[in-house]
């Protein structure tokens, strides 16, 4: 008996003083493990006598539960210090870099388009492509610009080599108005992104290939005014909720009445300022209702039908977007560039 | 078109400043695009003075003293002027002004006038030259004014302008002139337009054989008269000023007034030296084939039976429409003039300008469609300017030939189509005021509006012009903003467009720049990367006859040159650049039709696979070997390739060594999609690559035809997926084959004998070397196996496993490695 009294002294004592999750862990092998003190006192009971032996087992027992009850917080205490100090000794410097994925980017443009696409979706209309190369007759005899007519010369046009016919590059995302309303029989409901070409001096605001969005609406009905309201509620969408649109007077073949429109600048909130070189206002792009001669030409009754046609430059939307000053960055390539919009999100 | 301010309030009142009437004008379809402050450099220094006294300066024979005037500014200039006399009204410049230095090499230098002592004597301004005040080059003596200009007042307030630039858009013709411009302000402005002073021919006669049409359908009208008595000499001041101020260059009197008319009231005229019109009469014809004449810019001219001329009574005198001849025009001592104002057919005078690529000021207006009834008006002003510059001239005779009057149209409309057009009502009394004070004559009667239109508003046919007219004087301003109303039709997308849209989403995440190039390139750029895609032959290419660039006339069958370029450039200054092209490429068909055009996807990459940062390897502390397995290589563009193909469905491409001419021949590949060629991937020949301004780079292309891949994926089942909850399990196998063998066929072999249970499949090791021998190459593969509804068990596991490995050496004579 003296033998389980000097093993219980000298656990806890030893427990009193344990300090770092080895020594537990001896400690637990030296008592409590399969080759320790009080494994080999129970085991040692088979000398005692038949008499001796029920209270020396009951007393390995009691001191068995004892140790275990009183190493288990000593233990958890262990543990968490332990825990605590080898996560102080994985420490990082937080303000290190981090792993930066490689993350590429869509062109500004295709980014705009995207956003536009969805912008005129909600307002239920459907996007259609057409071809970059064209004939005369889709890119000016349907819109209403007769071969002499001064009207053509607004367009400077870039001419494939085609022995007896007009061959072009398109000169606006327009053709596919007519290409458009030839498939389809009202209500009409679509926009048109894509490349158009002029023959043009390029410089920091004109290109040779540029980009469009064409939009055309025909049905029973349709008005200037909304014209006015869908123009208005993409300005919001895109440039925010404060927007409004201006019409001016102008003359486009295919459309009469005629508009210009324009966006209040953004930047300013029509106050004036560099960006809108203090008029308050960004021109966007000519519009209008669609001319009677162009219903006509597609084999549209101008008498029940009437719509309204716009045509806007994407580079021009983005340039005022994001403070883009020359329109040649659109088509050079430079990672430079495109990797600002990565983080734009356009 | 410019309009001096001056000019305009000579017919309108205009009580706004120019900027607000500029504004105004714009809003309304006639857009200003600048306004010029003529004089405004002239500031308060520079005066309207008299000369009081001349006196010969003591020490120089060739310079006077002036003593000038001008208000309270009394001082002594002294001038080597050979025309100042006393009494003259001239132009005094103080010290502090800004003035043309005339004696500058350098045109239109400035210099600020300082006082300083000629020959002894103190001049403290200066008395000014045309060339000096920038008003021309002339700089023989000072400019004298006429003898009513205001001594005392600054000279900007009295030959100073404002001129403001109109752009006229080309459906307008009754607007391309200072009476027609003055007559949108007045609709505007709500002010009336006052007339100008015009000749009268009471008393004069007419001269029927003076003018014979014989092409009516090419001229409506033609007025002649016959003016004696006319003395050519530089125009006045206020005549040579307002041309300079609009920008044309004065000559003389007679062709100023021609020109003055023009810009005045939009009808070209046209001066003959009636010595050089033989028979003294005119002869309106189309030209014989061959036919030839000098015009006046001193250019031999030959015409073709489309070319209208003027003709006497033996040779032709003038294209009509276009340009003068030389051998009638107005010379120095020119006595007497034969005066044109008429009307020419506006198809006809357009070609014969693009026929003789000669562009003139009278054919833009004649090409416009001008009214014939402007004619006369035109011609009586020119005529009453004539008799007022040269005070002996006398009207001789004239005709009026005008076999069919231009009567004005008449259009109806619903007057609530107004309304319906425009979604804004306007009343009937604004309607009706807006429209008269634009000329037309409106009435209302019922529901009905009914307009007569002027007849120089040819641009007015429909009903939608007439709304126009009304929207654009009442405002676009007031038109409100409203949403269609009506069905919305439901919004089909176009599968294309998705298709490119998802392969540009997925190389965006894989870290791939979308670049946007020029669709032309030069005929060897196309050469080089021809029939990537598809076979490309000289007939396939689609040519501009006017590109830009002269060089690059062809346009892009492959979107790879440009892209190349574009990573040359930025090699320059980047150590990665993953860039590719989602366009269109060209391909001829049959002349005379439209073109094949295919989107395509391009890829082009060079340069490190990784970032240079702190967790990449240090490029440059690795060997040469080490750092160029850290270059972007063919795997590269592969992997991106097939993670944006299979991201649209393209899940069973394959690929087969192939050769291109730019490519290099152990690292090109043709891409296949259900085994047809769709496109070419591969690495650039070093030599072309360096030639191409990569430099060293390795340089991976690809190219694909994704209008095909569409093709061929075309109504193929939305993909399955489900998520298996039975675990996946892995099995390794690494097989010996030879060298020679496509790692694809031992996949394919693989994938024959996996079973359907297979899930996935990857090459993880590829391993040469002595010990394995020489000839040999060990590929190892995890596969990965996974029922839908059971675990796997191992005795199924050894069965599959068997199989595969008597599979795998029956086809591609692979021993499974131990
Ligand atoms: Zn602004």
């Amino acid at each position: 008996m003296s033998d389980i009294q000097s093993i219980r002294t000298q656990a806890l004592e030893r427990l009193e003083h344990l300090s770092t999750l080895e020594d537990a862990q001896t400690w637990e092998a030296d008592y409590l493990g399969p080759k320790g003190a009080v494994k080999l006192f129970q085991r040692s009971l088979g000398s005692l006598s038949a008499e001796e032996r029920p209270a020396a087992g009951r007393a390995a027992n009691d001191l068995s539960r004892e140790l275990t009850e009183a190493f288990a917080p000593i233990l958890e205490r262990l543990q968490a210090e332990s825990l605590t100090a080898g996560m102080a000794s994985d420490s990082i410097d937080v303000t290190l870099p981090g792993r930066t994925p490689t993350v590429g980017a869509a062109h500004p443009i295709n980014a705009m388009i995207d956003e536009l696409i969805e912008i005129f979706a909600h307002m239920g209309f459907q996007s259609v492509f057409g071809p970059e190369v064209e004939t005369g007759r889709y890119n000016f005899d349907l819109l209403n610009i007769p071969a002499d007519h001064p009207a053509r010369d607004v367009w400077d046009t870039m001419i494939v080599q085609a022995p007896n016919a007009e061959i072009i590059m398109r000169t606006h995302t327009s053709p596919m108005q007519a290409r458009t309303m030839e498939r389809m029989e009202p209500p009409v409901r679509v926009i048109v992104p894509g490349k158009a070409y002029r023959f043009e001096a390029q410089d920091a605001s004109h290109e040779w290939q540029f980009t469009q969005l064409e939009g055309l609406m025909v049905d029973k009905d349709v008005r200037l005014s909304d014209l006015k309201g869908v123009l208005q509620e993409m300005a919001r969408q895109l440039f925010g909720p404060e927007r409004k649109v201006r019409f001016r007077c102008d003359f486009f073949p295919f459309v009469e009445p005629g508009v210009d429109f324009s966006v209040d600048c953004a930047v300013c909130d029509g106050k004036g300022c560099r960006v809108c070189k203090y008029t308050g206002w960004l021109e966007m792009g000519g519009a209008g209702m669609v001319h009677p001669n162009v219903l006509r030409g597609v084999g549209y009754d101008p008498k029940v039908y009437s719509g309204f046609a716009f045509g806007l430059g994407i580079e021009r939307i983005i340039m005022m977007k994001y403070g883009v000053n020359d329109i040649r960055a659109f088509q050079a390539n430079d990672l430079r560039f495109l990797e600002r919009f990565a983080a734009a999100g356009a | 078109m410019k309009a001096p301010l001056s000019w305009l309030k000579d017919m309108v009142s205009i009580e706004i400043t120019a900027e607000e009437l500029a504004a105004r004008m714009t809003m309304a379809g006639l857009e200003a695009e600048k306004i010029e402050h003529l004089g405004a450099e002239w500031g308060d220094k520079v005066y309207v003075a008299e000369v009081l006294n001349v006196t010969q300066h003591p020490d120089a024979d060739r310079l006077v003293l002036a003593d000038i005037q001008a208000g309270e500014h009394r001082l002594t200039v002294v001038t080597g002027a050979p025309n100042i006399a006393t009494g003259q009204k001239v132009v005094l410049a103080l010290a502090g002004a800004r003035l043309v230095d005339a004696y500058a090499d350098e045109p239109g230098k400035m210099k600020t006038l300082k006082p300083g002592k000629i020959r002894g004597i103190m001049s403290e301004g200066m008395v000014c030259s045309e060339k000096e005040l920038g008003m021309s080059d002339e700089h023989e003596g000072i400019l004298v004014l006429p003898d009513d200009a205001p001594v005392g007042t600054l000279l900007q307030h009295y030959l100073g302008d404002t001129v403001i630039e109109f752009e006229i858009t080309p459906n307008l013709v009754h607007a391309f002139s200072v009476r027609g411009l003055a007559g949108e302000a007045g609709a505007i402005l709500n002010e009336p337009v006052r007339e100008l002073a015009v000749a009268s021919m009471d008393g004069v006669p007419v001269q029927e054989n003076l003018v014979r049409i014989d092409a009516p359908q090419l001229c409506s009208r033609y007025i002649g008269v016959i003016i004696d008595g006319v003395q050519v000499e530089p125009s006045p001041a206020w005549l040579a000023g307002r041309l300079a101020a609009a920008g044309v260059r004065p000559i003389n009197n007679l062709v100023d007034i021609t020109n003055y008319v023009m810009l005045e009231i939009g009808q070209p005229l046209h001066a003959f030296d009636l010595r050089n019109v033989a028979g003294e009469r005119i002869i309106v014809r189309t030209a014989t084939d061959g036919e030839q004449m000098e015009t006046l810019d001193h250019t031999m001219r030959t015409f073709t039976a489309a070319d209208l001329l003027i003709t006497d009574a033996e040779k032709p005198v003038a294209v009509a429409g276009v340009m003068g001849g030389v051998n009638s025009e107005v010379l120095d001592d020119t006595t007497s003039i034969l005066l044109e104002s008429a009307n020419f057919d506006m198809v006809s005078v357009r070609q014969t300008g693009r026929r003789l690529k000669l562009r003139t000021d009278a054919l833009a207006r004649f090409e416009r469609g001008l009214d014939p009834n402007l004619s006369w008006n035109a011609a009586m002003r020119a005529v009453q300017l004539v008799l007022d510059v040269c005070p002996d001239a006398t009207v001789r005779c004239y005709a009026d030939e005008y076999p069919v009057k231009k009567a004005p149209i008449n259009i109806s409309l619903p007057f609530v189509k107004i309304e319906k057009v425009l979604g804004m009502a306007i009343d009937a009394a604004t309607v009706v005021n807006v429209l008269s004070r634009l000329g037309f004559q409106p009435v209302i009667s019922g529901e009905t509006l009914s307009v007569t239109v002027p007849t120089n508003r040819s641009d007015v046919t429909l009903s939608e012009d007439v709304i126009e007219e009304v929207a654009r004087i009442v405002g676009y301003d007031n038109l409100p903003a409203t949403m269609p109303i009506g069905e919305t039709p439901i919004v089909e997308r176009d599968a294309m467009f998705l298709l490119e849209r998802a392969v540009r989403e997925s190389l965006v995440a894989a870290g791939a720049f979308e670049g946007r190039s020029y669709v032309t390139v030069s005929e060897s750029a196309q050469q080089t990367f021809a029939g990537v895609t598809r076979e490309s032959t000289e007939n396939h290419l689609v040519r501009l006859i006017n590109p830009l660039n002269d060089a690059q006339p062809v346009l892009r069958t492959s979107l790879l040159p440009r892209l190349i370029d574009a990573v040359a450039e930025n090699l320059k200054h980047e150590k990665t650049v993953r860039l590719f092209e989602i366009g269109h490429a060209f391909f001829g068909t049959t002349p005379d039709e439209l073109p094949d055009e295919p989107s395509h996807l391009a890829f082009a990459y060079a340069g490190y696979r990784e970032p240079f940062n702190r967790f990449a390897p240090q490029v440059r502390k690795l060997n040469t070997e080490q750092a160029a397995a850290q270059e972007l290589d063919y795997f590269d563009v592969k992997g991106a390739l097939e993670v944006a193909l299979e991201r649209v469905g393209a899940t069973d491409l394959t690929y087969a060594r192939s050769e291109h001419p730019a490519l290099h021949p152990g690292r090109t590949a043709s891409v296949k999609v259900k085994g047809e060629h769709i496109g070419t991937i591969g690495e650039v020949r070093p030599d072309l690559a360096k030639e191409l301004g990569v430099g060293e780079n390795r340089l991976v292309v690809a190219e694909i035809d994704l209008a095909r891949v569409h093709q061929l994926l075309g109504g193929q089942a939305k993909m399955q997926i489900s998520v298996d909850h039975f675990l996946p399990v892995e099995q390794d196998f690494a097989f010996l084959v030879d060298k020679s063998v496509p790692a694809a066929d031992v996949e394919q072999a693989l994938r024959r004998n996996a079973g359907p249970l297979l899930t996935d499949i990857v090459l993880f090791d590829v391993f040469e070397g002595k010990q394995i021998g020489a000839d040999k190459k060990s590929l190892a593969y995890r596969l990965t196996f996974t029922a839908p509804d059971r675990a796997l068990t191992d005795a199924e596991l050894e069965k599959q496993r068997v199989k595969i490995q008597k599979g795998v050496k029956a086809l591609v004579g692979g021993e499974l490695r131990a």
